[in-house]
């Protein structure tokens, strides 16, 4: 019997020493990394012992500020629902998101390498944490959400020169300011007000994705824009049969024209004949599948893999259908793209990290950059873009005196009416403001963005004008 | 000179020169502890009162006492034991003046209630032959402790686990473990000396003993299942298959009893939502982090809150944490005094187990074993699903740590399981050991 109550304790000891690992992992190998987690309420403490920085746009107007009430530091947005999605929120029962999240050590006056040690270090001699001034422009902004107005949807503008965003929008929203109160509501809201559309929405793109068809077949030679086709409405490629919107017969037309008018036929015709490869691998050249670098957490979309695409899976994604996915983020970097010759910029938000007294601590103006396009081809697809708002579907998007380059899109999908898309840029020969605009199912043709698009771009171009003119 | 020594110290030389291990090791331990209390209150409560430091030092000072007991009846029980827990039992003082000062004279008293019980018990007790005598009294003292908490228990987050006595709550589940421990160990101890073990293995024949104290055990957790009390479920049925493995050596009941257990858990996983809720808290907390799985997420963040030497006393936020003092005061002590405080508790209760099992290998007759091993397996297993549970190593329960978590029948009945193994392990080495190993009554 003694053996057995010995093999007992042995079993038991066994189990206690499991702990001595376990204890090891959560602590000492995780531990920093667990900590550090925002739903942790230490850290939230301890940031209430630190006033917190303000955040401000471009123009040092203030998105968020710090007030004291009753002994608690309470966080102000005064603009309400305007930049919930950029900034996002400041809860000590539901964490923190978006810029609050992203440069929370920033916000603190910490050093960024490690918040939660540095945390503790700064303990009492950080009282105030450091300003961020964004690069986001609010009359723009302003701009962009008073157009969504009560439709849901998402607008992302950004400069093609730096990739600099100007506005980032999503509908619905919600108050950051009042987020504890509201929590059970907004989470329970069918629009999902908390979901950033711009960054983290994933759509098809409809015929938005065909400057990435022209840039295909001009990039091999064999198809110019004066090539010649012939649209009778429809198509048959292996037994399924595409038709244009209301099986519309666009009769002749060049390239140029079928890309002005988003004649679907044409572009299944030059899909097939640029193939699969070469489709995919500009629209992966342009960043799309891959989820963006950026300030806030984005969704990479999708791709489909080139090797197993069959020729009809290959016809439907000609015209932006079929197995392909998108965010309004990454629509807005292939426009800025295209318009920035060819050069995509990476796109960021914050500009600059500013101590207390206004010294400047951090600037940036522009993270990376790399070619996604030669030069001409651009030039070329710049070109037809902007038939497409002269002549084209995009005419909604006209500002007088200004070239502008857009392209429409009508995104079929199965929740319901279709999403209208417009990409656009402005000024068309050396754009300052790129633009791409989403409605959730908006119905009819992609046209009902393009007027959205044309008040962003106004806005942009007029805050920009006007900020050159200052001293 | 040495015909000029007085008797008086003579006597007391005879007295003080035994158990010095156990003197030196408490006077260590018993000072630490009164150190813990005075830093947390010059570090909390500065302005306040000494009284409840003086009442935690109080308490510890009763350690000394039963020492001094001990070295009076020349006892020969283990010398470790009464400092490990000495030092556990300061610790818990410590954590608990930290998270609920306003408990600590309470828990104070409640150790000191433990150690005059150890006392009277190690008087009173001698062998051990009143266990085999009234075993079924045990059995149905238990199972009447356990009918009387699901009819008039009250229930505190969560589980009906407790009785209200004129103003204070017991959890009889603590004692309840004690009993069914003595009634497992008289049970198997007459089935050897009945020599029904080791015989022919035949099922049927098995059922005789086996049969009663497998319905007291299935009984008792279907009492624990319904009252929500899964931790002790598990506890009960862990400490009845460990007995049942000393006495029996029966692999295939060892075999039988684990698929017993993992059948009822699956099915009690599909008939009781409080038990899926549990568990899908464990599994998956990041569903409802701010809802179901807050405490046991709080309870990760606290560890990892306190890193390797952890916050110092008073210095980090474990009062974050639902039932800090109760259910997650394992969290609490590793986040301000580190991983390097929590290895200290489970090494404390290693030693401490190592010494229950060195005791229960050692002991004399088939019944100071048995109960023995029963105590120790009980005070282990406690401690490990507490342990893990509260680190999310395993699903949750609200089993006290044992002398560590705030508690006064806990603190009672522990004191109460020490006093056994003591006296046992006194017993050792006190007769010559007898052929045939049975447990020798003497004039049977």
């Amino acid at each position: 019997m003694a053996s057995r109550v010995a093999n007992l304790g042995r079993f038991l000891a066994g189990l206690l020493a499991m702990l001595f690992l376990y204890l090891t992992a959560v602590q000492v190998v995780w531990g920093p990394q667990i900590a550090e987690a925002p739903q942790n309420p230490r850290l939230a403490l301890a940031a209430q012992q630190i006033h917190w920085g303000r955040i401000l746009d471009r123009h040092l107007a203030v998105l968020a500020d710090s007030v004291d009430v009753e002994g608690h530091q309470v966080r102000r947005y005064p603009g309400g629902m305007l930049f919930a999605h950029l900034l996002g929120y400041r809860s000590q029962r539901f964490g923190l998101a978006g810029i609050e999240l992203r440069y929370e050590p920033a916000l603190l006056g910490l050093p960024a390498r490690d918040p939660w040690q540095a945390l503790q270090q700064a303990f009492g001699q950080a009282p105030r944490g450091n300003d961020l001034v964004l690069t986001v422009d609010s009359a723009t902004q302003e701009a962009a959400s008073q157009a969504l107005g009560d439709r849901r949807g998402a607008v992302v503008a950004l400069d093609p020169r730096t990739g600099a965003v100007l506005a980032l929008t999503s509908h619905p929203s919600y108050d950051p300011g009042v987020i504890n109160a509201r929590w059970p509501v907004v989470v329970r809201d069918p629009g999902s007000p908390l979901l950033d559309r711009a960054t983290q929405g994933e759509y098809p793109p409809g015929s938005a994705f065909t400057p990435i068809l022209l840039a295909a077949a001009l990039a091999r030679g064999h198809l110019t824009q004066h090539s010649q086709f012939d649209c009778p409405g429809s198509i048959t490629v292996s037994g399924t049969t595409i038709t244009d919107p209301n099986s519309e017969s666009h009769g002749h037309v060049t390239l140029a024209q079928a890309f002005a008018v988003s004649c679907n036929v044409t572009f299944v015709r030059v899909g097939i004949r640029a193939g699969a490869q070469a489709v995919l691998g500009t629209a992966q050249a342009f960043g799309l599948g891959d989820a963006p670098q950026f300030d806030l957490p984005t969704a990479p979309g999708h791709l489909p893999d080139p090797r197993t695409l069959g020729i009809r899976a290959l016809a439907r994604i000609s015209f932006g259908q079929g197995d392909l996915l998108v965010s309004p983020l990454q629509m807005a970097l292939m426009a800025a793209a295209i318009g920035n010759h060819g050069i995509m910029m990476q796109p960021f938000v914050l500009s600059q990290v500013r101590e207390p007294d206004g010294r400047i601590l951090a600037a940036y103006a522009q993270r990376g950059s790399r070619e996604v396009l030669p030069a001409w081809l651009a030039a070329q697809v710049t070109r037809d873009m902007v038939d497409v708002v002269d002549t084209g579907t995009g005419a909604g998007a006209q500002i007088p005196g200004i070239a502008v380059a857009g392209k429409t899109g009508t995104a079929e999908n199965p929740h319901g009416p279709a999403h209208a898309w417009f990409i656009a840029f402005a000024p068309a020969a050396r754009p300052s403001v790129a633009v791409a605009v989403l409605l959730e199912n908006a119905g009819g043709e992609g046209e009902a963005a393009a007027p959205v698009a044309r008040q962003v771009l106004e806005a942009a171009l007029r805050s920009q004008s006007a900020e050159r003119s200052r001293p | 000179m040495n015909t000029l020594r007085f008797a008086p110290e003579s006597a007391a030389r005879m007295t003080f020169g035994v158990r010095t291990h156990e003197r030196e090791i408490l006077l260590w331990a018993i000072p630490l502890g009164v150190l813990g209390l005075a830093v947390v209150h010059q570090t909390l409560y500065r302005s306040e009162p000494w009284v409840p430091v003086l009442a935690g030092a109080t308490a510890l000072a009763g350690f000394l006492i039963v020492h001094a007991a001990l070295c009076a009846s020349r006892s020969d029980a283990d010398q470790v034991i009464l400092p490990i827990t000495a030092g556990l039992s300061g610790l818990s003082l410590v954590m608990i003046y930290r998270l609920r000062p306003d408990y600590l004279p309470r828990q104070a008293a409640w150790v000191a209630l433990g150690l005059l019980g150890l006392l009277v018990t190690l008087g009173l007790l001698g062998d051990l032959r009143w266990v085999r005598r009234y075993t079924y009294l045990w059995a149905a003292v238990g199972v009447a402790l356990l009918i009387l908490t699901v009819t008039a228990g009250v229930e505190r987050t969560g589980a009906r686990q407790w009785l209200v006595l004129g103003g204070f709550t017991i959890e009889p589940g603590e004692i309840v473990k004690l009993v069914l421990v003595a009634f497992f160990a008289g049970m198997l101890a007459e089935t050897r000396r009945m020599r029904m073990l080791p015989g022919p293995h035949r099922w049927t024949t098995d059922l005789s003993w086996v049969g009663p104290m497998l319905a007291v055990c299935v009984g008792s957790l279907l009492l624990l299942v319904f009252q929500r009390d899964l931790g002790q479920a598990v506890l009960y049925y862990g400490v009845f298959l460990a007995m049942l493995y000393v006495a029996a050596g029966r692999r295939d009941y060892l075999v039988l009893g684990l698929a017993a257990f993992t059948l009822g858990a699956i099915l009690s996983y599909g008939l009781f939502p409080h038990v899926r809720v549990r568990l899908d808290a464990w599994l998956s907390p990041w569903p409802d982090p701010t809802g179901r799985s807050y405490q046991i997420l709080q309870g990760v963040y606290s560890l990892a809150s306190g890193g390797v030497v952890g916050t110092g006393l008073g210095a980090g936020h474990p009062d974050l944490m639902p039932a800090a003092h109760t259910d997650m005061i394992f969290p609490a002590i590793g986040e301000e005094l580190g991983v390097a405080g929590a290895f200290c508790v489970v090494a404390l209760y290693l030693m401490l187990l190592g010494r229950f099992f060195r005791v229960a290998t050692r002991a004399e007759g088939d019944l100071d074993t048995l109960v023995a091993a029963g105590v120790a397996t009980t005070l282990g297993l406690q401690a490990f699903l507490i342990l893990a549970g509260s680190t999310r190593l395993l699903p949750l329960t609200g089993i006290p740590a044992p002398f560590l978590t705030y508690g006064g029948s806990a603190a009672v009945s522990n004191f109460l399981a020490l006093a056994l193994l003591l006296g046992i392990s006194d017993r050792i080495g006190r007769r010559p050991p007898r052929a045939g190993g049975d447990d020798g009554e003497p004039g049977c």
